[in-house]
């Protein structure tokens, strides 16, 4: 699906002669695909999968790179592992990624050639980031995204002419991050370049090699345990180790994507007992601010961003919904309180004010031993002021330690 | 007196004004760019009587291990064994500021750090700047503490990055032994002057560490970004594009372990920042003395532009009339750097003397159907929304200052994608000039000023001596160290990564007196983090201007009934970036690249052109966000026909 046709107006291609392309398997400035082979073999004494190593082609469209940022920061597994093969049962990975390649120029695109041409020595998956834009749009000439010139006649590749070219023979397409599985904010409203997502672009019937069809990691960006958990999984699939993973009907890891963020929320019992946050750096809940975390799906909030730290909500950011399909426009303006949350944190104000003024009351029971009830003060050498129940709270304490203990037969 | 191409004068009271008698004041001449090829080619046919040209073309597309999408093309001449000729192409357009006009102001902050993945965290936080300006409010002094120390993590992971997976392999023996054998060779036999820091016996060593993948000093970069990715959600919450920015100061929620967690961490890069400061003196040093021509791989003239970083909070009041005096408070000192020499540290004066360019860039001159620019009889005078269509809207900033109508604030870009043509158009960076030079920016750019400013405050940590730092790294597992950077005497790729290996040790001392601050403030218990605040619905214009991993940042915005008209993202690898100007003079990569020695022993047609990409790695460059700039009517003008000639 080779629809453009874009020539370099002015400039005297092939009046100098090219300096040559590097093909000596030895030579680290080679293709990868062509040095691989030479990388030493595994030598297990237990098979590990037919599957001992696959090419990973990173290609971005519209993106900021955070996604490969996101990807680097991964710790489960960390991509160094997969990339030197240190992972029992994964495959290694062969990468093909501009920031992580030693190779550049030609040499980087004659990759690519191999792959669309199917002349690799393995199966190759692809991992899309950013948005798709649609280079019809774009001028006869021009590109929004050029990625590596057609050796024969200097013609401008984009990057969307390779996702053409490729996808029809990878083992499955990932979209790594929300521009690339929805649009994300490329193709929010104004968006000139006509930006969509992969699926939007590859449509409804396509399906990889495997017979795949495109798998969504989202989030802006997303979190880097996301996108190595996920493309394990694959690869221990596809190395017959382990079961298709669970895919939701967008394509999204179910495992991951399910639950709602806010499910998990550090700050989700403030919105129980209907507690807000009122001014940024508050420690309550965070939705009048403007978080949506009640209606986005994301695990953020119980893994963290970095192998288990920080998380948006965690560290007192409101969620802007950045894995979802609608985000940005959706969610915008982001730092308005969602309408919707109008009606739960008021009724969750009454409902929730009841239940946390009993839990009050039930926690200053079980702030003290069985041995300092009674008349005796707290032993303890920081307390300010006594702390025994009195009158009414007294007798609740009593008559609900008697039916907490009422079946125990004592 | 800081300008010498704008006519720009200033009176007695150091206020600036245009000139008299300039008609046209910010008139472009269109030059002509130089044809290096043919002239390499006349001289090459000249010296060796009919013997062909021994010229060859590299189209470097794309350029690998740097962040995003560039493309290089160059010539390379075998005979004098230099590089005759450099195009640098931004090779990606997003439309961002298109989608940010008619927008709440304060979404600017995450849909900006969505302009790049590697800059989230200063892009927020330049965001967050500019509408505390425009918004009339300040971030209370914890709020700026949190602020500096997440980017001052930032520069952690930022660095280390850089010099480990993306730069560092171009130093490794797999490649060295490729391009220059015998300098593998003398490695092996060349003991590492700083092997009781960083415990790489020889030179070999730590080549073997550069080694991609596999490499000790590789992988152990890998792990550091992390540590500096822990310590920067303590502050940002997410890493990439931060969640916890917000105008007038941060939404962090702060504990007692948010500065406890942070300080356990930065013992650990006290370390690795005297490990890599030597390792970087031992490469560089090993390479420039083996062959002195190495200093000329990669060599531009020291120009340099930095906004400045790290706010004071006791000073910083956000407003643009004490831009100077915030400015100069920072911790590292912006400034523009001419020929080496310190010119300037006024924000205002380096804000004068911006200017964007788009004769070679795949945009419209939006000023082409103004009748005549500067003096405009339709433009307003400075506070307001002038005709637009018909001059620039501001002629001068909120203090009188004169404003070209190619300044950020006046600029309307029209984005318009067409076939590249080295003699026309063939990048999405635009070209930005200051007093219309060619200017660089880069972490060792800030070292450069805060040397030479001289302004740091009293602290233990660093010292400007004015022709370099003193940086005093406390202990860890390593000893208390002083590192002494000095400001090279010229500016090539090995200064720019020596200097960025220094550069994170001068981080960490800034991190040192940020956290002191912090722990201060919270002792005495100024914990707010952040300011109330209403958006205005009136018409307000504003800055940001804080500095990337790469230095220089801005964002401009103008804003009216509580949208926004028109907002401007000018990044550090713009300016790096930058194809060649009206004027004709080339970009930083493109003025790095040309005269580039090839320096490998081996036989033509195997020549990798590994200094070429030295050259232009030292930059780190990160293209991301070098092309979005766009704030076009919403617009895309489609060619009409196919010679892309279409330019009225």
């Amino acid at each position: 699906m080779t629809q453009y046709t874009k020539v370099v107006p002015g400039v005297p291609h092939g009046e100098i002669e090219a300096k040559p392309l590097v093909t000596d398997p030895d030579d680290p400035f080679a293709p990868v695909a062509l040095r691989s082979a030479r990388r030493p073999k595994r030598s297990d004494l237990v098979s590990q999968g037919p599957l001992e190593k696959a090419y990973l082609f990173w290609i971005v469209g519209a993106s900021c790179d955070g996604c490969t940022i996101a990807v680097a920061g991964a710790t489960h597994p960390p991509v160094e592992d997969l990339l030197n093969g240190r992972v029992p049962g994964l495959p290694r990975i062969e990468i093909v990624h501009t920031v992580l390649s030693v190779e550049s120029g030609p040499e980087w695109t004659e990759n690519l050639r191999l792959a669309a041409e199917g002349k690799l020595d393995a199966p190759y998956l692809i991992a899309w980031e950013g948005s798709v834009m649609d280079e019809t749009v774009s001028g006869e000439h021009g590109y929004w995204m050029g990625l590596g010139e057609d050796p024969a006649d200097g013609r401008q590749i984009t990057s969307l002419e390779w996702l053409d070219r490729m996808a029809p023979g990878a083992a499955a397409v990932l979209a790594i991050g929300t521009c690339a599985c929805w649009g994300g904010i490329p193709a929010a409203h104004g968006n000139p370049t006509n930006a969509m997502g992969v699926m939007d672009h590859l449509g409804k019937d396509y399906r990889s090699a495997l017979g795949l069809p495109v798998i969504n990691v989202p989030g802006c960006s997303p979190i880097g345990d996301n996108i190595t958990e996920t493309a394990a999984a694959a690869l221990l699939f596809l190395n017959g180790l382990a079961p298709l993973p669970e895919f939701d009907e967008l394509g999204r890891p179910a495992w991951l994507f399910t639950e709602t963020v806010h499910r998990h929320c550090p700050r989700a019992g403030y919105y129980e007992e209907g507690v807000f946050a009122h001014s940024y750096g508050d420690k309550e809940c965070l939705v009048e601010l403007g978080c949506w975390g009640p209606v986005v799906q994301c695990n953020i909030a119980e893994r963290g961003i970095v192998d288990g730290h920080g998380g948006c909500m965690n560290m007192g950011g409101i969620c802007i919904g950045c894995t979802m399909p609608g985000f940005p426009d959706k969610f915008s303006p982001f730092y308005e309180r969602p309408p919707g949350a109008l009606l739960s944190t008021n009724a969750n104000r009454v409902m929730g004010g009841f239940i946390r003024r009993l839990r009050r009351l039930s926690q200053t029971d079980k702030m003290r031993s069985a041995r300092w009830d009674g008349d005796r003060d707290l032993p303890s050498g920081w307390g300010r002021y006594k702390t025994q129940p009195v009158g009414a709270e007294r007798l609740v304490h009593r008559l609900y330690s008697r039916r907490q203990h009422s079946r125990e037969g004592g | 007196m800081c300008f010498k191409n704008l006519p720009i004068t200033f009176d007695s009271d150091g206020r600036a004004r245009l000139a008299e008698g300039v008609a046209d004041p910010y008139a472009v001449a269109v030059a002509e760019p130089k044809d290096f090829v043919r002239s390499a080619q006349a001289r090459s046919s000249a010296g060796a009587l009919a013997a062909p040209p021994r010229l060859r073309e590299w189209s470097i597309d794309p350029v690998t291990r740097v962040a995003g999408a560039l493309a290089v093309h160059t010539v390379l001449d075998l005979e004098t064994r230099t590089a005759v000729e450099a195009h640098s192409m931004a090779m990606l357009f997003r439309g961002y500021e298109i989608i940010l006009k008619g927008r709440d102001p304060r979404d600017a902050i995450d849909i900006s750090s969505r302009a790049c993945g590697v800059c989230g965290g200063v892009h927020s936080t330049v965001s967050s700047l500019a509408m505390e300006m425009a918004f009339g409010i300040v971030s209370p002094p914890l709020g700026t503490c949190v602020r500096n120390l997440g980017e001052v993590a930032e520069m952690f992971y930022d660095h280390p990055l850089h010099l480990g997976l993306l730069a560092g392999p171009d130093y490794s023996t797999a490649i060295v032994s490729v391009t220059n054998p015998e300098l593998v060779e003398r490695a092996a036999k060349t003991p590492a002057p700083h092997a009781d820091v960083h415990g790489f016996r020889t030179v070999k060593d730590i080549m073997d560490g550069f080694n991609p993948l596999e490499g000790a000093i590789y992988l152990e970069s890998l792990e550091y970004t992390r540590i500096a990715r822990t310590m920067c959600t303590l502050m940002y919450g997410k890493y990439p594009h931060p969640s916890t920015l917000v105008p007038g100061g941060v939404s962090t929620t702060v504990s007692t372990s948010t500065f406890n967690e942070y300080y356990a961490n930065l013992g650990k890069i006290f370390d690795y920042a005297k490990r890599l400061a030597g390792i970087w003196d031992d490469i560089c040093d090993f390479f420039l003395e083996a062959d002195p021509r190495y200093s000329d791989v990669g060599l531009r003239p020291s120009n340099l532009i930095q906004t400045g970083i790290w706010d004071d909070p006791a000073v910083y009041d956000a407003t643009y009339a004490n831009i100077d005096a915030w400015g100069q408070a920072r911790y590292s000192a912006p400034g523009i750097v001419k020929d080496g020499e310190l010119v300037t540290t006024k924000l205002t004066e380096i804000n004068m003397g911006i200017e964007e360019f788009v004769e070679h860039s795949y945009y419209e001159d939006w000023t082409a159907g103004w009748n005549g620019s500067g003096a405009n009889p339709n433009g307003s005078n400075g506070n307001g929304n002038g005709a637009g269509r018909g001059g620039p809207r501001f002629a001068a900033d909120a203090l009188g200052n004169p404003l070209s109508p190619y300044h950020a604030w006046n600029k309307e870009t029209i984005p318009r994608p067409e076939g590249k043509n080295f003699k026309e158009k063939y990048s999405w960076a635009t070209a930005p000039r200051w007093d219309r030079i060619s200017m660089e920016t880069g972490v060792y750019g800030r070292m450069w000023t805060t040397a030479m400013a001289r302004q740091l405050p009293d602290n233990p940590y660093i010292e400007a001596t004015g022709d370099g730092l003193r940086i005093l790294l406390p202990a860890h597992d390593l000893p208390e160290t002083e590192l002494e950077w000095k400001i090279p005497a010229k500016l090539n790729a090995f200064e720019r990564n020596r200097g960025r290996a220094y550069g994170v040790g001068f981080t960490a001392a800034i991190g040192m007196i940020c956290l002191m601050q912090a722990f201060e403030y919270w002792r005495k218990g100024e914990t707010r983090v952040s300011t109330p605040f209403k958006v205005p619905t009136d018409e307000r214009v504003a800055m940001g201007a804080w500095e990337a991993g790469r230095g220089y940042l801005t964002h401009h915005l103008h804003m009216d009934k509580g949208k926004l008209l028109n907002y401007q993202i000018n990044t550090p690898s713009t300016w790096n970036a930058s194809p060649r100007d009206p004027f004709g003079n080339p970009g930083p990569y493109e003025e790095a690249i040309v005269g580039t020695p090839l320096l490998e022993s081996v036989a033509d047609d195997d020549i990798k052109g590994i200094d070429i990409l030295r050259s232009i790695r030292s930059f780190d460059p990160c293209m991301p966000c070098t092309t979005h700039m766009d704030t076009g009517r919403g617009v895309i003008t489609r060619e009409v026909n196919s010679c892309g000639c279409t330019l009225e």
